[in-house]
């Protein structure tokens, strides 16, 4: 509209600045627009600089802010020994969980795409576990997998295993337990929807002629399904990994960061630092070096994203 | 396939192979069958630990303890959900939590349809600079920002109150419902906003009366969704809050799991029945707006 009432408008009134259209435009967007423009400034922008100022500085609240330089990059990098530790727990966490989070959902969301009778009880009964609430959902794992009461080793050693392993209390089966916890709460959730609306997205007539070639049914998935469900793995990858890689409030519930720092994540090193130590400059130090490598692995994602992703129809 | 031009050719030249016919509908029956076990042994096993945990809640903490355990107890301890509320402030925790979803749910519901609305009608000046600096903020870690707004929270003296943990909600309430409310403005033909406009209504009017009821599915998908972050949410409520009556109830059952009591009795049973408690109005939501959720989520942007 505002070109079209431009256009026709003579060049008079561009010599006084927007025309009666452009201004309404430019009035009215703001407008609305303005609750966001001031939480996005104010909540996100300032912080944001005051953060970055403080990771040059010593700070412990009590005493004014002492600027440093560097001097908290170079401990982070050289000093802190459980810094690349839980960087590295973090990626483990993060680069087995989602992929199998993602595939899982998908195959589920295939399944439950299919003309079935009674498909609508099943993808209530799959989205439940989404539904509860994460501390509730930590508490009852850490029940189902008590080392000697939980239902998980009762079960093994019912079996005749012999030492079950004791899951979030020991070292190696601490993150294992997590990926696990996370996979049950998340793979029947949002993310299969956003799968399953993918999925009614992709036209009939594809089928249709995968049909007449005589493709299987697999073939079909192979063929058709998976590659027309590229874009819905990518948005679900990306999200995931950002909030993966943020895990705090599961390892934190479940173990501490234990046992022996097994699950010590990145997030907890800073919430540590930050609000235990009261390292305030550090602790920025370590959020924004997280936010680099956060922005690095989504921008090269999206890189990579020409080359496997298919967009039907450009 | 049923078409077969190979065989003994009937008057036109074309005959149906009925085997080959029957062969598939063996096979798609097949295929049934084995999804039907398939989703229903997956099924089992997401139920399960739901189950598990009434299962739990509704025995002592020796029936817990034995080595024999019980998929139902025989003597449902019922009082277990009454010793809860007795022995923490759950009630009131529950009570915080309802009051700060009363607060958020508001909130993002009205800022971030103004903003969507912003986003997809209107052509304002760098635009497209400010919709990549939303979608920006999806990819910034929330610690980044949190130390610096934790200072300025506790120079202002809101440590302990509700306002850290709502504010945002009122100033957008955050990128992702944006974006979702966005994507399904721009699905709604620009017609009806210029037929209203032609009828003299202005964007306030255009947005209450034309667009917002016709928004009712994506609306409640973020009604529902901001119900499920804030409910939740601990990481918020642990960093902002330390007086135990402020607590909300996520706060609060992490809280209660390392709570001293005056006796040693483990308290498993009492666990796994706040658990139970905290789950029980995520789920009675769920049930009530169920298709308007699924349906918000189909119709909105996702189908890129």
């Amino acid at each position: 509209m505002a070109t079209l009432t431009s256009s026709v408008k003579p060049q008079t009134t561009r010599t006084r600045g927007w025309s009666r259209s452009e201004r309404r435009e430019n009035l009215w967007g703001y407008l609305f627009l303005a609750p966001w423009l001031i939480g996005f400034l104010g909540l996100f922008i300032g912080p944001g600089l005051v953060s970055l100022y403080l990771s040059l500085t010593q700070y412990d609240v009590l005493s004014p802010p002492r600027f440093i330089g560097f001097a908290n990059y170079v401990q982070m990098f050289t000093a802190d020994r459980l810094f690349y530790p839980s960087l590295w727990r973090t990626l483990y966490f993060s680069g087995v969980g989602v992929p199998l989070g993602v595939i899982g959902s998908m195959f589920l969301a295939i399944l439950l795409n299919q003309k079935l009778k009674g498909v609508s009880f099943y993808r209530t009964l799959f989205f439940m576990p989404s539904l509860v609430p994460l501390v509730a959902s930590v508490v009852l794992w850490r029940w189902l997998m008590d080392t000697d009461f939980g239902i998980v080793n009762q079960t093994l050693s019912g079996m005749g295993v012999e030492n079950p392993p004791g899951w979030f209390t020991d070292r190696r089966w601490a993150i294992p337990s997590l990926i696990m916890l996370r996979l049950w709460a998340s793979v029947g959730g949002t993310q299969m929807i956003i799968f399953l609306a993918g999925l009614q997205g992709i036209p009939d007539s594809l089928y249709d002629a995968a049909s007449i070639d005589g493709a299987t049914n697999w073939q079909k998935t192979v063929h058709v399904t998976i590659p027309m469900l590229t874009p819905t793995i990518f948005f679900n990858t990306v999200l995931g990994i950002i909030a993966a890689l943020q895990t705090f409030a599961a390892a934190f519930i479940a173990t501490e960061g234990g046992p022996g720092f097994a699950t010590w994540f990145y997030a907890l090193h800073i919430w540590k630092n930050a609000f235990d130590y009261w390292n305030m400059g550090y602790a920025s130090a370590l959020a924004w070096f997280f936010a680099l490598i956060i922005i690095g692995l989504t921008i090269v994602q999206m890189y990579l994203s020409k080359r496997w992703v298919f967009y039907y129809g450009e | 396939m049923a078409i077969s031009t190979g065989t003994p050719t009937g008057r036109d030249g074309v005959t149906i192979d009925y085997t080959t016919t029957e062969q598939i509908r063996r096979r798609n029956s097949i295929r049934k069958v084995v999804t039907y076990i398939l989703l229903t042994i997956a099924a089992f096993s997401f139920a399960f630990p739901l189950f598990w945990t009434v299962s739990s809640s509704l025995q002592t903490w020796q029936e817990l303890r034995s080595f024999t355990p019980k998929l139902w107890p025989t003597d449902p301890q019922w009082q277990n959900y009454n010793d809860v509320f007795t022995t923490v402030p759950f009630a009131r925790w529950m009570l915080n939590s309802f009051l700060i979803v009363a607060i958020t749910i508001p909130g993002t519901v009205i800022t971030a349809t103004m903003t969507a609305y912003a986003f997809a009608r209107f052509n304002f000046v760098a635009k497209n600079f400010w919709f990549i600096c939303m979608l920006g903020t999806m990819m910034i870690p929330a610690v980044v920002t949190l130390i610096p707004q934790y200072l300025l929270f506790f120079q202002l003296d809101l440590i302990n109150t509700y306002v850290p943990l709502t504010i945002g909600s009122w100033l957008g309430g955050g990128a992702f419902m944006i974006f979702l409310l966005r994507q399904f403005i721009m699905s709604l033909p620009r017609e009806l906003d210029e037929a209203a406009l032609i009828d003299g209504a202005n964007p306030f009017q255009i947005l209450w009366r034309v667009l917002v009821p016709l928004m009712k599915p994506a609306l409640t998908t973020v009604a529902i969704l901001t119900f499920l972050n804030d409910w939740n949410d601990f990481f918020g409520p642990f960093i902002y809050l330390n007086r135990i009556q402020m607590f909300t109830a996520s706060v609060g059952l992490r809280f209660f799991q390392y709570l001293p009591m005056e006796s040693n009795e483990p308290r498993d049973h009492l666990l796994m029945a706040s658990a139970a408690i905290l789950t029980i109005p995520v789920i009675a939501l769920f049930a009530v707006a169920q298709r308007y959720f699924i349906s918000g989520v189909v119709m909105s942007g996702f189908k890129m």
